[in-house]
């Protein structure tokens, strides 16, 4: 058979091959329930390996139709909720319906009397401390039965005072949350003495208070677990969350049984985005059921309960005074900022936020209330930043006639991405030919054209916490596994690419094996880090088991062992005086009866860290109605060396989207009279649905040439609500600071109603 | 649902509008919102007559308690299944089912998402707003009876190649419903497309390449590729 010439076999040298390796300090990324953290780390100073080049590749950075997708779009795929186990029973949740309350009447003999209950468990039978605080569980043996069981306890709360609004939790006297009152301490930084000068010699300045709403995730898969534990010594949990090792040790801690014994089962999992890492209450809840019957106990929340007690993204008020120079740069930054996180601190990412001022002085506390702490929601802090900042940036521009896209790059590093990916977005939104660009439209006729722009930064690097195996079997099947889980961001589908690429082989010829704690260990899956964990540790486990095999051949065939090259026509070999081919299979079916394993970790090389993304929105308003229709968006965004092109786009349009509820229909209502949300359903919490969804562009950001793999999941989910208010303003001058931004806020702005 | 002239129980009928022509009659309307804790205390507390066959449905008005055994098509097979009369198709479906179908997702279970979405006689239906028992006689499809991993329709082939799933839990509702859009017509626009698919709720926003993936199908449905 002809052959190509042969190039030059890469260099795969391995961390064992090493001799005694130097150790060097390199910066990573540290995940503390979901919040990017940047530590030092230690690591071996050795040659590694590498990804090929990009004009080299054949399957990565590519579109990669997701390996789970046949399962996921008939049905076939597996939730947690679908698990059906023989004697399991249903187990619902009671939550507390007032902030704080004094629980009065709890008939547990009548709920133990109702047909197909089987177990009652007071969770908190003296008094409440939240809206949603769980106070007791039924288990039955139909779900029916388990909501019988609820009703019949005709629970009767008694209203303790609360605090669930800004104005009461601030109030002195208020009903306290923490011995220390409802009011965190100020975090400071700057220099406030500086920044009010420097505000002070600006030509120009504005003032303004900006307010953002509690959104949920309202991941569709309510969080919950089956916990398969029928007596004995051993159990399984079958978990919806995004760190299923983490998750079987705590089950393992509930039921009593070491961690060894207790498997975590994920393999598909209907949406985490931030809410699900530990197992909750109502995991523990589950667990101590199935201890006591010995029996199976699937307990999902209902979606009520999801809305009360799974978290949230931490609302606030944020007061700025910005200025600057008459060319657009900024002078001066004064932030005042309340977090509304609940129980919780709440999360707001530093101002300013991606541009710098000369001299900046923020103030951030938290106010506490009596409402259900807030969680890390994808990109954790940081829309809550964007929103202020992008506005602030605009009133300024405004204020001082500046074109919106040129006081943009005027403030933001001149080397960054954000410069080119501005001009990128500006071109794709139609900036150019765009009326008003120093000044919003007139609120008049009927639909009113208007763009805005915002910035955003992510860290998304990766850490050294996944052990991943490749496994190639003698007849030619091929394994990658590794106990991380798919929130379906496509990790599956890159474990199988990645090994495929390494082969020469099709996608569909490697199994990927996750969600499933037996497995090797993984990172938990929040902060973007998952990608830039687990694919370095994967292209590792592959590379080593390429060399293993490669090994194997040269000693079967007599060959020199670095000659060998696997592609799509089979395993080539110049030789040592004629070249041979060999199929996959039949070069497998040389392999021992045991197959071949290697084991992967993560590469520091292989991973890049710091991703820039630009959003621009186009939006139609009707001044008369207030109604704001999103036409188009735009997102450019840097991401390291792409794997899968496909799932990467689906991840931006996706963060846009959640962006775009963010913009103009979502947010918790809360009835500080009456104590309770009026919106905890899919009628009243409005998520984007398919009629609002405006034109999408996509565009990953290809003059990022780093040949390193980094999570890509958070930034397209900041800069969408900041772009999106500022159009509604250029499009009609209609200021709107407080999100959602409904048709009343817009008739509001524009003076039309008091 | 596709009532037929003896599913009215509206008009002046209402005012005497008893529990057992409330099953029968208005099943959608009262498991979404209406059915109250009277009936369901009535059924789920009290005591029960042992478990029994009930027929196809009647013409007429007919009374239902207890726990009973109903025969349903689903997916072009019958199926016998015992359920209560407040069972909803939904979790008949998930829970009554042996073996259960669990590719019909319950999410909001108030008809806010459309994750229930299955066919009754062809058309799109919210399974939670559907009283199993009112379904006898129906035919009834679910996201299972369309297709199977190594067998894809044509829509679900489409939504893998754009990749219209992400988390995919929202995804069978939307399969279920685009098919019963591109049934009527190959050839529907992307306007008509989200028309179908606004009472359905995707988290992850998936939503652009559902379209895409709707209309790439529609056009291969259309040329009978």
């Amino acid at each position: 058979m002809a052959l190509e010439p042969i190039p030059s076999a890469p260099i795969l040298s391995t961390r064992e091959d090493a001799q005694a390796p130097k150790k060097k300090k390199i910066k990573t990324t540290k995940v503390v329930n979901g919040v990017d953290t940047e530590v030092e780390i230690e690591v071996d100073d050795v040659p590694t390996v590498a990804w090929p080049e990009r004009s080299k590749l054949r399957v990565l950075n590519h579109d990669i139709p997701r390996v789970d997708g046949p399962d996921k779009v008939s049905g076939a795929a597996r939730y947690t909720h679908d698990v059906r186990l023989p004697g399991m029973v249903y187990a619902q949740i009671l939550v507390s319906p007032l902030p704080r309350a004094k629980v009065v009447k709890l008939d547990v003999e009548a709920a133990r009397k109702v047909k197909g209950v089987v177990h009652v468990l007071v969770i908190q039978g003296e008094s409440t401390g939240w809206l949603g605080d769980p106070v007791a569980a039924v288990a039955a043996e139909t779900l029916e039965a388990a909501q019988d069981g609820l009703r019949a306890l005709a629970p009767k709360f008694e209203a303790l005072p609360w605090s669930v609004d800004h104005e009461t939790a601030t109030k002195s006297g208020a009903p306290a949350v923490t011995k220390n009152g409802n009011l965190g301490k100020p975090e400071t930084d700057g220099d406030e003495t500086k920044a009010r000068a420097a505000l002070q010699a600006s030509p120009t300045r504005v003032k303004a208070t900006y307010q953002v709403p509690i959104q949920h995730h309202a991941c569709l898969e309510t969080h919950g677990v089956v916990v398969d534990y029928r007596g004995g010594t051993e159990a399984t949990v079958y978990c919806s969350t995004q760190y299923t090792h983490g998750f079987a040790a705590e089950a393992a801690e509930v039921l009593g049984l070491p961690a060894s014994s207790v498997t975590g089962i994920n393999e598909h999992m209907g949406g985490g985005f931030g809410s699900k890492f530990g197992m909750d209450k109502q995991g523990q809840v589950a667990c101590q059921i199935a201890k006591e019957l010995k029996r199976p106990v699937h307990l999902m929340l209902g979606r009520r309960e999801e809305f009360l007690m799974s978290g949230n993204r931490s609302g606030g008020i944020q007061t700025i005074e910005a200025g600057c120079e008459a060319d657009g740069k900024f002078t001066g930054f004064l932030v005042q900022a309340f977090k509304h996180g609940g129980l919780g601190r709440g999360s707001l990412a530093a101002l300013p936020y991606c541009y710098s001022a000369a001299e900046h002085y923020r103030s951030v506390q938290s106010v506490r209330m009596h409402l259900d702490a807030n969680r890390a929601m994808r990109a954790p802090g940081s829309p809550q930043a964007s929103f202020p900042m992008e506005s602030i940036v605009d009133e300024l521009a405004y204020a001082a006639g500046i074109d919106l896209v040129a006081i943009r790059k005027r403030n933001l590093p001149r080397d960054a991405s954000w410069q080119r990916q501005l001009d990128r977005a500006a071109r794709e939104i139609g900036w150019a030919d765009h009326p008003h660009k120093t000044k919003p439209g007139p609120a008049l006729g009927t639909e009113c054209i208007g763009i805005g722009f915002g910035v955003s930064a992510w860290g998304g690097g990766g850490a050294d916490e996944c052990e991943v195996e490749v496994r190639i079997e003698r007849d030619g099947s091929v394994v990658t596994a590794c106990g991380s889980q798919d929130l379906g961001t496509g990790t599956r589908t890159y474990m199988a690419a990645i090994t495929a690429e390494e082969f020469g082989l099709p996608v569909a010829a490697v199994a990927a094996r996750l969600g499933n704690s037996r497995l090797g260990n993984s990172v938990a899956s929040g902060g973007s880090v998952t990608t830039a964990s687990l694919a370095p540790a994967v292209k590792d486990a592959a590379a080593k088991a390429r060399v293993a095999f490669a090994t194997h051949l040269a000693a079967v065939l007599g060959l020199p062992g670095d000659g060998f090259r696997f592609e799509p026509e089979g395993i080539l070999h110049d030789g040592a005086k004629a070249p041979t081919a060999m199929s996959w299979k039949k070069a497998c079916g040389t392999l021992p009866a045991e197959g071949l394993r290697a084991n992967g970790r993560w590469v520091e090389s292989l991973a890049s860290r710091g991703v820039n993304c630009t959003q621009a929105a186009r939006v139609a308003v009707d001044p008369g109605t207030g109604r704001v229709l999103v036409l188009h968006m735009v997102c450019v965004q840097e991401v390291g060396l792409p794997l899968n092109r496909l799932a990467l786009r689906s991840q931006i349009q996706g963060g846009m989207i959640q962006a775009l509820g963010y913009a103009i229909s979502e947010g918790r209502v809360i009835d500080p009279v009456l104590g309770i949300q009026l919106n905890p359903n899919f009628e009243d919490y409005k998520v984007p649905h398919a009629l609002e969804i405006p034109r999408m562009t996509a565009i990953i950001d290809d003059e990022d040439t780093r040949q390193g793999v980094i999570g890509v999941g958070e930034p397209p989910v900041i800069p969408g609500a900041g772009a999106i208010a500022n159009a509604v303003h250029n499009a009609c001058g209609a200021r709107v600071r407080e999100l959602p931004i409904t048709p009343d806020k817009v008739l509001q702005a524009l003076g039309k109603v008091v | 649902m596709a009532d037929g002239p003896d599913r009215n129980p509206g008009g002046e009928e209402a005012a005497d509008l008893s529990r057992r022509r409330f099953l029968r009659g208005a099943g959608g309307v009262a498991a979404g919102g209406v059915i109250g804790p009277a009936l369901i205390g009535a059924s789920g507390c009290a005591a029960q007559p042992a478990t029994q066959p009930a027929p196809a449905v009647p013409k007429g008005p007919e009374e239902l308690a207890g726990e009973i055994e109903i025969e349903l098509a689903i997916n072009g097979r019958p199926s016998k299944l015992t359920v209560e009369p407040r069972t909803t198709l939904l979790d008949a479906l998930r829970t009554r089912l042996e073996p259960a179908l669990t590719g019909t997702k319950s999410v909001c279970d108030r008809g806010n998402c459309g994750a229930c979405t299955v066919l009754v006689d062809g058309e799109p239906r919210y399974s939670c707003l559907q009283l199993a028992s009112d379904l006898r006689g129906s035919a009834i499809t679910t996201i299972e009876g369309l297709g199977t991993p190594a067998q894809l329709s044509v829509l679900q082939q489409e939504f893998v190649a754009h990749d219209g799933s992400m988390c995919g839990f929202c995804t069978p509702g939307f399969v279920v419903a685009i098919t019963a859009c591109l049934k009527r017509d190959p050839k529907a626009s992307e306007a008509d497309i989200r028309g179908a698919c606004a009472g359905n709720l995707c988290r992850c926003g998936t939503q652009p390449q559902i379209f895409e993936a709707a209309l790439a199908a529609g056009r291969r449905i259309a040329e009978g590729k």
